[in-house]
């Protein structure tokens, strides 16, 4: 058995003359998870949505535990295969779920899909459960949750599939702080539970700290600096990495000398 | 009253204000003063009225708002001003930058038209006047005159935010509201506008009113700031006291729920539960149920705003700030 | 919002803002169509029995609304003409929805070479005028109820799709549709299941708006003596029947049909608005 859950290989994807992603490649061990943090254009999104192949690379593989991925196969079994590989949490919970789907039929489509044989009332408890949802939410529709709330139903969304990574694009980046540390938290218990693979696509650098065993840092396609998340945010090796910390503001926080280091790279 | 030597720029002095379908005051009895170039945070999460609060300073309501209070811009009542007045007051002494620079442009206008066409429109000030003072703003804000001739949507969202401080600074107001100015931004664009507005207050004597619900943000570049939670104003006073020694639970399990580069690593400190619905109404303190102080007297009372011993200056609105300041917080 | 209805200039002028109106045009609504659907049971006389030695009659209380030139009964034409006069329109609606919605569905989702095909064709039948389209037919196929009805269909099936495609191009961006790409769902499933339902309201509120339309065009072709045959009673055939009448100072019988029609198309079209605001300010 492989050790990687999650092979990236050389990918690349161009939109006319824009690299968009370019060259990228990284791994994800088994039950790890990984960050990839960037600013907007630098390729993260694009990169996370190749993986969970909402769109294709232009040349390079996406491999899941050794195999690679079939991004293109189009029938019911390549298809549910591919779900149960990688899963993914959008970014805003206002828009990711079907308003006119209650919360429990949003799990039982994809438990009907995926495990049409098993007892669906015990796990859509379970999920519900797991992400910290009372049964009482089972009924309600998305416009009676708050946003934290909706995170929760996505996340369990994509759990009820079982996938072996979950793909979280800026999944806390719309919500309240103290919502996001309930969320943080919530992930952090799930991966310690399921051993599933994250990967995590952030432009918050306190994020990537707090959730992340390796990050990548992208910029403008390409990725700029990898390693261990505690030693990248210690010792940054790249002038982009170390003005991306620079920038995080706190007391004392000089904006002007941060500006004046933007223009000169 | 207003009779005061140097009235502050803008002053809010119990603002309520009540929507239709709403079991408790959206705000509720907010106070809070900006001097003449100073720059005040204020800081809340999503519902919890900041963004209302500023807009009041343009008398920017919601239809059917019912508003008890005053608020005052250098000393005049904004609440009472007729159609005319306002129209004064919001191309010239108030002006506004907008979380989302390209949601607040007409994509379809050149930048040149957009910079100039309130204190054209307003007869303030001749068009070639009005052209002159934008490319001299856009010069402050590090942009050259060929912006005047573009479109929108061909410069970038750090470039647009400039555009848009230039546009606040046209009718050269005595404040400026910025709500969530650098939200839509990256975090190296979001310094290099901070240091723009920190730099152009010190050049035009502006105060800045800055909404966010970004703690850290809020500490490293305002003199004062404000934390509301629920519609009230939880805690007030100077940035380092309220960071370093917060007297309100909320502030301090904002700033422990934060994650940062520093500071402890693994589990955050997260605030359990929700804030109060509006559907709902409010006895006592609007954080008690989230709040691990919380006693008796919490859910009967709420509490007034208290002065911390030896701090003039911060208040909390809370009856166990002392117990808090004994306790470490992470920070 | 991107997706607009389309409405006729003249008749959107109607506000829909004063909710008596739309009341009093929801029940004229249910009306009609309460009386189409009981009219054999209501009428009191055979709509076809002619009585030349009572033509032209006044009302009377043997004849309520009176008597047209071949001294047949007005009210009882009048209340069977509502179920031609309805169930004409009611299956160009159907048809251009179902087949406008899933054209307009199909370009929208796929894209590509499959929307320039779907797209350019059905603007091609935006170019020819509806009426000249259908008395094409007729002419080809003769008179009947069927032949408007189908030349009607296609020439509001664009209206449909087009609505159809820019609705689905808005709501296939959402993430939610993402999401259920990534978990497995197939197209037709997503397609059927989720974005059918969300966009639903918008295009039934453009079919109901067309029904009033279709109505005014079918009638107008029995009019000019295009759509159903001779004998049927037919409210725009009733106009084109009762033109001598009003030659000869008798205007009721040909008046009533006119109002009817008027009263209908309006009623549904403020019945259309009103569902069409409701569900826009829904998604606000």
């Amino acid at each position: 058995m492989p050790d990687n859950v999650l092979e990236a290989v050389g990918l690349h994807r161009a939109y006319g003359s824009v690299r968009a992603v370019d060259d990228v490649s990284f791994t994800l061990p088994e039950g790890g998870s990984l960050g990839i943090v960037g600013e907007s254009g630098s390729g993260k999104t694009t990169t996370a949505r190749i993986v969970v192949g909402l769109e294709q690379a232009d040349s390079g593989d996406v491999l899941v535990r050794g195999r690679a991925r079939d991004a293109r196969g189009r029938g019911r079994t390549r298809r549910l295969a591919r779900a149960r590989e990688v899963q993914m949490v959008f970014q805003d919970p206002y828009l990711s779920l079907d308003p006119r789907t209650s919360v429990e039929q949003v799990l039982r489509e994809a438990l009907r899909l995926h495990f049409p044989d098993t007892d669906h009332d015990r796990r859509v408890r379970e999920l519900l459960d797991q992400v910290g949802l009372g049964t009482r939410a089972a009924d309600a529709r998305p416009r009676q949750l708050s946003g934290g709330q909706r995170q929760r139903v996505a996340i369990a969304r994509a759990l009820a599939v079982e996938p072996a990574v979950l793909v979280l694009d800026e999944a806390v980046a719309a919500l309240d702080v103290s919502v996001q540390a309930q969320i943080l938290n919530l992930l952090a218990d799930i991966r310690e539970e399921t051993r599933i693979g994250y990967l995590f696509i952030t432009h918050d650098l306190g994020v990537v700290r707090c959730v992340t065993d390796d990050v990548i840092v992208m910029r403008k396609g390409r990725v700029v600096e990898a390693g261990p998340t505690a030693e990248v945010l210690a010792a940054p090796r790249h002038p982009y990495t170390r003005l991306l910390l620079e920038s995080v503001p706190r007391p004392g926080w000089d904006p002007e000398a941060i500006a004046a280091a933007r223009r000169a790279l | 009253m207003t009779s005061m030597s140097s009235p502050h720029t803008l002053d809010v002095r119990g603002l309520r204000i009540t929507l239709p379908g709403t079991a408790r005051p959206v705000l509720d009895g907010v106070d809070l003063h900006v001097g003449a170039g100073e720059t005040v945070a204020l800081v809340g999460e999503s519902g919890s009225g900041k963004t209302l609060t500023s807009r009041s300073a343009l008398k920017l309501l919601p239809p059917g708002a019912v508003v008890e209070g005053a608020v005052r811009v250098r000393g005049e009542d904004v609440l009472a001003m007729n159609a005319e007045q306002l129209r004064g007051l919001r191309t010239g002494t108030v002006s506004m930058i907008f979380q989302d620079p390209r949601a607040a442009l007409n994509p379809l206008r050149r930048i040149g038209d957009f910079l100039t066409e309130s204190v054209t429109l307003t007869g303030s000030m001749s068009r070639a006047d009005a052209t002159a003072r934008a490319v001299e703003l856009l010069r402050a804000v590090g942009l050259d005159e060929s912006a005047l001739r573009k479109y929108p949507g061909q410069v970038s969202g750090g470039m647009l935010q400039r555009v848009m401080i230039a546009a606040a600074l046209m009718g050269d107001p005595a404040l400026v509201l910025a709500d969530e100015p650098t939200t839509a931004l990256d975090v190296t664009t979001q310094a290099e506008v901070i240091a723009l507005l920190a730099e152009l207050r010190e050049r035009f004597g502006t105060g800045l009113l800055f909404v966010t619900h970004d703690l850290d943000l809020a500490a490293a570049i305002s003199d004062r700031v404000y934390v509301m939670y629920a519609g009230r104003i939880v805690e007030s006073g100077p940035a380092e006291a309220l960071f370093a020694r917060p007297r309100h639970p909320y502030t301090s399990a904002l700033l422990a729920s934060t994650p940062r580069l520093e500071g402890p690593q693994g589990r955050l400190a997260a605030i359990d539960g929700q804030p109060p619905d509006l559907r709902q109404e409010l006895v006592g303190c609007a954080f008690a149920a989230r709040c691990h102080l919380a006693t008796e007297i919490c859910d009967q009372q709420a509490p007034e705003p208290r002065t911390a011993p030896g701090r003039p200056h911060h208040q909390a609105a809370c009856h166990h700030s002392d117990r808090l300041e004994g306790s470490p917080v992470d920070a | 919002m991107t997706a607009v209805l389309t409405r006729r200039p003249g008749l959107a002028k109607i506000r829909t803002a004063r909710s008596p109106l739309y009341l009093v045009c929801l029940g004229l609504v249910g009306l009609v169509t309460v009386a189409a659907l009981l009219a054999p049971w209501l009428v009191p006389y055979d709509p076809n029995a002619v009585d030349l030695g009572n033509a032209l009659a006044a009302p009377s209380p043997e004849h309520l609304l009176g008597v047209d030139a071949a001294g047949r009964d007005t009210l009882s034409r009048l209340l069977l003409g509502a179920r031609t006069s309805l169930l004409g329109p009611l299956g160009v609606v159907v048809f251009s929805t179902v087949a406008g919605v899933a054209i307009g569905m199909a370009a929208g989702w796929r894209g590509g070479w499959l929307d320039s095909v779907l797209s350019r064709s059905t603007e091609l039948v935006f170019a020819f005028p509806g009426m000249l389209l259908a008395i094409l037919i007729i002419s080809i196929y003769g008179e009947g109820l069927p032949a408007p009805v189908i030349a009607l269909s296609v020439a509001y099936l664009p209206y449909v799709s087009r609505l159809t495609r820019s609705l689905v191009l808005a709501e296939r961006k959402r993430p939610y549709v993402s999401a259920y790409q990534v978990q497995g769902h197939s197209a037709l499933q997503i397609c059927l299941r989720h974005v059918l339902p969300n966009i639903a309201p918008v295009v039934l509120a453009q079919s109901t708006i067309n029904f009033g339309y279709a109505l005014m065009d079918l009638a107008g072709l029995s009019f000019l003596g295009l759509g159903v045959p001779a004998l049927t009673p037919d409210w725009g055939r009733m106009v084109f029947d009762g033109q001598t009448a009003i030659q000869h100072g008798y205007p009721l019988s040909a008046i009533l049909p006119c109002v009817f029609i008027v009263l209908t198309v309006v009623a549904f079209n403020v019945v259309g608005e009103r569902w069409a605001d409701r569900v826009a300010r829904r998604d606000r």
